[in-house]
């Protein structure tokens, strides 16, 4: 047999180009926009049952205290976020990634009533903050950024670079971009090319 | 050079001059200026060569209208052709270079095409060189391109970055004269989020190049305290240097803007130019009025410019064009220009005026003379007088002078009100087109709306702020309009040309169309404006007939006995001015042209030395040289490795869809033409999948992991499709199915272990039981790896070995995939490419993309046992059609070359061996190929005329495209291995 | 043009991807007398100038497919529903 499986083996997503450091223009304002990556995360896909969506979101409310949130918004409590993710669909994300965790807690309390897929590793979390966030995510989706119209707890499901991302503004100036890993690098390196205008500084992940 | 410059007055900052090169001699200009009214400070008129016939030509306006004074502006890769002089801001270290002239601007050959100009007429080469036919691309069309041009393209790479932005707004303000000041204070101050977009370098339109008092101050000053409002209103946006260039669907502007144009270089990490989507609620056309040249003789010497150009390089640059002016006009605009040059301290030598008799003021002391023409500007490079005819008269009299303003009416720029195809409308009074009369979501103001006076523009443009605010959702009232002086009412009377003109008079200077191309034209029977455009060219320069396109219609409507509102225009489209190809890609070049795709293994293909290969978006290892392998010794070496012991294969790229719910399965059996109602939890099933009209779609594996929960695979290349098409079904067709699913292709580092050494190596990894009992062919089951990775395992065979593919979370497929290399060392394990993997299926016949290519059935490729009888499903109705059952179809069989070192090449096609090559001898084509280890020699999969019955005859291969033949014995598709014991072992 | 999903509101077309369409039922029947409805289903497609149903998918945001009722002319959007509730 094998050694044991250790989560310290386990790759990083953008791991090859992710390199902590200030780049681009250098203002006296300090960056434009900071860019870090969450990981590990756990994410799970939420899929109502048939005729089953005011059956998952009393289960949700029961035992996660969560509300079920309309197209384009998210909820939040405690160490679990639900986003919307299309119609009758949504994300389940929650800090730290060991394998399956979050998948088995779901599927406890909500297996009768959706469907849910891990989707952990297959979805790259990138995060782009600071004062020109929204300078430089325009100039790759045509949805308006503006804060009246998109307010910190909207999600948007659009293109970035024609690349699918999931978009929340966790925070004011703080957006979250979900995407597809095999793409993460190129949408990487299309956000600091964006960026680098403004000046920029890649975080290290915490 | 005498210097031009005022000596007071301007934009321009008189303590910061810059140096800049045209035509490599150095001169001197200053910060505000242009580079056309930099030259005309240095004295030189003379700026470019005209296209056709090689004539002198001087700038004529000074804006984005310029016909003639187009340069090449930079160096190197970032040489800009065609550039307008009126456009370039200037700046230090400028290089620009005049264009269609050799040797020299001043001393150009290409002239004698003047001097024969009386054959050089429209339609000219059409006849002259029609014949013979082959001459056409190979000698005249280079010939005339090298003796007729613009400017030269760089074939060097751009060195700057270019990109693309979306912006939103309540309402969009295009143009900044006093109407869209005025708009844009209404909306701002109404809250609305407002876009105040010109082309100019600077805010304020035309109030720049006016004379005007406004509130007891000068137009300047309006404009700066205006701008000054705005710029702290935190809902507005200025973005001066940024054509809005099209209107589109959804009230959609495409707008460029010059970021760093007005540069040498632009600062690092900066674009060049960035391309913006503007979306709006609203918008308010305020893009000003063109002013319209007269059509008389001698018009295009340097030096007879517009009117109201005039007054802009005198008032805004403080720039004169020359000593002595004479007025030539149909209407106010030349009076204006009149006192302009008198309080500039230029003699004006009198005001000619085609109309009887005009009711403005003139300046005092010029002399009036009314119902008069130019028939003939008189000079050569430089002007020294004009010929006055008056009416009556039959001879002209000789006024002096050295620059010429012209006056022939206005038209107002309504151009992208009539980019959604809307028709514009005329207007006799003001002898011009107006904007459609309906422009959902465009309000069209000032000039633009025929509006051509200082006080309605103001007024109108506080009304349509407020009013596209108000569309837009906000409480808007307009703004008050600050007093001006008494504006002199506009009058016209319409003067397309000078009949009366005794030399070349030009109606299009960009392209050399004169007076008599249009009613030529006609004659020739092209007596439509459209015909008249294509015949004549008129028009269809880089400035598309700014100045040309009403003037050509009026001449053409005269005639042929028409009015010009019956003649109308030519379309309108996208782009205003020209936009660099360099922005219409934005940052989507070079590397980011697309994006990549890369798998969870790639760092350990990176690792194992593989070769990458594009498929679709996603890069995927093709083969893994050793050194001094090429790929064929390679992909040989690991086909070889896998048939004798054992290899692993990134397979991540295969779709991967999860699917569960109460008609998982009903929803399977509707998608596939295969059953899967008897298909058990831990088993997995080839499936097809069909298109509606009965012809294959896609294939792939289906694995039962758990009651109702189904794991999906589809081709790397169809993966995207197969979604939607399942999402379709679902959704549009079958919606009261109870099902959910979603793509998990990236959650998955898939594996492929292949090989009779697999089971081995795969049993020192994982802990379950894969014995043939436990875990027989086409099992499926998750599995524990490496002790403590969440995995699952499928036992299915692409290469026809013993085969399993494993999946692991994305994170650990690295890891994963070193550790079967190590533990699998003893058996001498290999990575293999996607080369090893498609000659190892075409060895055992198994189709792939050359096969499932949209024409064949399940029938075609021997697969028409797994279509299934009794069940509806996709494509089920129209692959019962009797011509796809007919028997004559081409169908899969194998070909193998009867020399066996004759190289197969995929597409070449096949003929019953000694009929000739034609269309109706046809007997299929060679889809797939390979060289084959296991025989040693090539094969490949072909779709042959009833190819099943064929097994053993020896057909032709033909392939004229790469002149190869050959003959090629006809054999069963799977080539090794035919009885599967392999796979089961 | 903008297509006003109903879950994302208002998009430019490029996140969409059109099928076409959308006036068309998949028969019901399989038998032989059902062959002409089939033919028509799968292969007769009018081309109208004007107002039409077609079927969008909103590919780059939430993948929901869409009848679109719009006008080819012009491109005016009238209505936009989810196809799940249009076929019903």
């Amino acid at each position: 047999m094998a050694e044991m499986a250790s989560q310290t083996q386990r790759s990083v997503p953008l791991g090859a180009i992710l390199t902590a450091g200030r780049y681009g223009a250098k203002g006296p304002d300090g960056p434009g926009v900071t860019l870090r990556l969450r990981h590990p995360l756990s994410i799970v896909t939420v899929m109502a049952r048939k005729g089953r969506a005011e059956a998952l979101a009393a289960a949700l409310r029961d035992g996660f205290g969560l509300a079920l949130p309309g197209p384009g918004q998210s909820t939040a409590a405690q160490d679990l976020a639900l986003r919307w993710a299309g119609p009758e669909q949504w994300l389940a994300i929650a800090e730290g990634g060991r394998d399956g965790d979050l998948h088995q807690r779901l599927t406890a309390a909500l297996a009768d009533t959706a469907s849910l897929v891990d989707q952990s590793q297959g979805r790259v979390a990138i995060v782009i903050a600071g004062p020109r966030a929204r300078a430089v995510l325009a100039k790759g989706t045509a949805v308006d950024l503006h804060p009246s119209r998109f307010r910190p707890g909207q999600v948007a499901m659009t293109q970035m670079a024609h690349v699918g991302i999931h978009l929340a503004q966790s925070a004011p100036d703080v957006f979250e971009l979900l995407v597809f890993r095999s793409f993460a690098e190129s949408l990487f390196e299309f956000l600091i090319a964006m960026a680098a205008e403004y000046g920029y500084e890649v975080v290290s992940r915490e | 050079m005498t210097s031009r410059r005022l000596a007071q007055g301007g934009l321009i900052d008189r303590s910061r001059p810059i140096r800049f090169t045209f035509d490599h001699k150095s001169f001197a200009g200053l910060a505000g200026d242009t580079l056309a009214s930099a030259l005309l400070a240095n004295g030189r008129m003379l700026m470019a060569r005209s296209f056709k016939y090689h004539r002198p030509r001087g700038v004529v306006t000074a804006g984005a209208s310029e016909p003639n004074a187009l340069m090449e502006i930079g160096e190197r890769g970032r040489r800009d052709a065609n550039s307008r002089a009126t456009m370039v801001e200037l700046y230090d270290g400028l290089f620009a270079v005049s264009q269609n002239r050799w040797p020299s601007l001043a001393f150009d050959l290409g002239a004698v095409n003047g001097l024969a100009a009386s054959i050089f007429v429209a339609g000219f080469y059409y006849k002259t060189f029609m014949w013979p036919k082959s001459f056409w691309e190979k000698v005249y069309e280079p010939l005339i391109r090298r003796a007729a041009g613009l400017g030269r393209a760089s074939h060097e790479p751009d060195p700057d970055a270019y990109e693309k932005a979306y912006a939103h707004c309540d309402v969009l303000v295009i143009g900044s004269g006093p109407a869209g000041l005025m708009a844009a204070l209404a909306a701002g101050r109404a809250g609305a989020r407002v876009i105040f977009a010109d082309e100019g370098s600077r805010l304020g339109g035309s109030l720049l190049a006016e004379r005007e008092e406004i509130a007891g101050d000068s137009g300047f000053a309006f404009v700066a305290a205006t701008l000054a409002e705005l710029e702290a209103l935190p809902n507005v946006t200025l973005m001066p240097r940024t054509t809005v260039f099209g209107w589109f669907d959804g009230n959609v502007f495409g707008a460029l803007e010059r970021v760093n144009k007005h540069v040498a270089v632009p600062p690092a990490h900066e674009p060049v130019e960035r391309y913006w989507r503007i979306i709006a609620k609203q918008a308010v056309m305020a893009t000003g009025a063109e002013e319209r040249p007269l059509v008389f003789g001698g018009n295009d010497k340097p030096g007879v410019m517009q009117a109201s150009a005039i007054r802009a390089y005198v008032n805004r640059y403080a720039v004169t064009p020359g000593a002595r002016a004479v007025v030539f006009t149909n209407n106010s605009s030349g009076y204006r220009t009149a006192r302009d040059v008198l309080a500039a301290g230029i003699d004006v030598a009198a005001i000619i005026d085609a109309r009887d008799g005009g009711t403005e003021t003139h300046a005092a002391g010029v002399p009036l003379i009314a119902d008069a023409v130019v028939t003939r500007v008189v000079g050569r490079e430089r002007i020294t007088g004009v010929n006055v005819l008056k009416g009556g008269a039959t001879t002209a009299d000789r006024i002096e002078a050295d620059f010429v303003a012209m006056s022939g009416g206005w038209n107002p720029v309504i151009h992208l009100s009539c980019h959604k195809g809307d028709k514009p409308v005329w207007d006799a009074e003001r002898a011009c087109f107006l904007p459609p009369s309906s422009t959902p979501g465009l309000i069209p103001v000032g000039a633009a709306a025929g509006a051509l006076t200082l006080s309605q523009c103001l007024k109108d443009g506080s009304a349509a702020g407020a009013r596209a605010a108000g569309l837009a959702g906000f409480k808007a009232t307009s703004i008050a309009v600050p007093e001006t002086r008494d504006d002199e009412p506009y009058s016209i009377r319409p003067l397309w040309h000078v009949r009366q003109s005794t030399a070349k008079a030009f109606v299009d200077f960009q392209n050399d169309v004169t007076l008599e191309d249009i009613p030529l034209a006609a004659r020739e029977g092209f007596n439509s404006i459209e015909l008249v455009k294509r015949f004549t060219t008129s028009g269809m320069g880089t400035d598309q007939g700014k100045l040309s396109n009403i003037n050509a219609s009026g001449i053409l409507a005269e005639a042929t006995g028409r009015t010009v509102p019956e003649i109308g225009t030519t379309t309108f489209r996208p782009f205003y001015t020209p936009v660099s190809f360099g922005a219409l890609t934005g940052a989507f070049r070079a590397t980011h042209y697309q994006p990549v795709r890369k798998t969870p293994l790639h760092e350990w293909c990176e690792e194992m030395g593989a070769v990458f290969m594009e498929a679709g978006l996603w890069l995927r290892s093709a083969w893994f040289p050793k050194p001094g392998e090429d790929w064929r010794a390679a992909a040989t070496r690991e086909v070889m490795a896998v048939r004798q012991s054992v290899g692993i294969c990134d397979v991540s790229t295969l779709g991967k869809i999860d699917l569960q719910g109460s008609d998982a399965t009903a929803l399977l059996n509707r998608l596939y033409c295969n059953g899967f109602s008897t298909l058990q939890p831990g088993k997995a099933r080839y499936g097809l999948m069909l298109r509606e009209d009965g012809f294959l779609f896609d294939d792939g594996t289906v694995s039962h992991l758990a009651s109702g929960h189904y794991f999906i695979t589809t081709t790397t290349a169809n993966a995207g499709r197969v979604m939607s098409h399942i999402e379709f079904c679902h959704q549009a067709l079958w919606p009261e199915l109870g099902v959910q699913y979603v793509s998990v292709t990236d959650q998955w580092a898939q594996i492929a272990v292949a090989g009779p050494n697999a089971r081995r190596v795969l049993e020192r990894v994982i802990a379950e039981d894969l014995a043939d009992a436990a875990f027989p062919y086409l099992g499926a089951q998750a599995v524990t790896v490496a002790g403590g990775i969440p995995a699952r395992l499928f036992r299915i065979s692409f290469s026809g070995e013993l085969a399993y593919e494993l999946s692991v979370p994305a994170d650990h497929g690295n890891h994963v995939a070193r550790l079967l290399m190590s533990e699998g060392s003893g058996f001498g394990i290999v990575p293999y490419g996607v080369e090893a993997l498609s000659i190892m299926r075409i060895e055992k016949g198994h189709v792939a993309g050359g096969e499932l290519n949209g024409t064949t059935t399940p029938e075609d490729l021997g697969l028409g046992r797994m279509v299934s009888r009794n069940k509806d499903f996709i494509g089920r109705m129209m692959g019962e059609r009797e011509a796809l059952k007919a028997g004559n179809r081409d169908v899969l069989v194998g070909v193998k070359p009867v020399e066996p070192d004759h190289q197969l090449r995929a597409g070449a096609h096949l003929l019953t061996r000694g009929a000739v090559a034609s269309l109706d001898n046809d007997q299929g084509y060679v889809t797939s190929v390979a060289w084959s280890p296991m025989l040693r020699q090539w094969i490949g999969l072909a779709l042959l005329k009833r190819g099943r019955e064929r097994h053993g005859e020896i057909v032709q291969v033909y392939d004229d495209l790469r002149n190869s033949r050959m003959l090629v014995e006809v054999t069963h598709p799977c080539f090794y291995d035919r009885e599967n014991l392999k796979l089961h072992g | 043009m903008l297509i006003d999903c109903p879950y994302c509101g208002e998009r430019l077309s490029e996140e969409f991807t059109i099928l076409g369409d959308a006036t068309k039922q998949r028969p019901a029947g399989s038998g032989a007398s059902d062959i002409d409805a089939w033919y028509d289903y799968v292969f007769i497609r009018d081309n109208p100038k004007g107002r039409h149903r077609e079927y969008w998918q909103h590919t780059g945001g939430c993948r929901a497919w869409l009848v679109v009722e719009r006008d080819t002319l012009t491109h005016q959007v009238y209505a936009v529903t989810p196809a799940r509730d249009a076929s019903a």
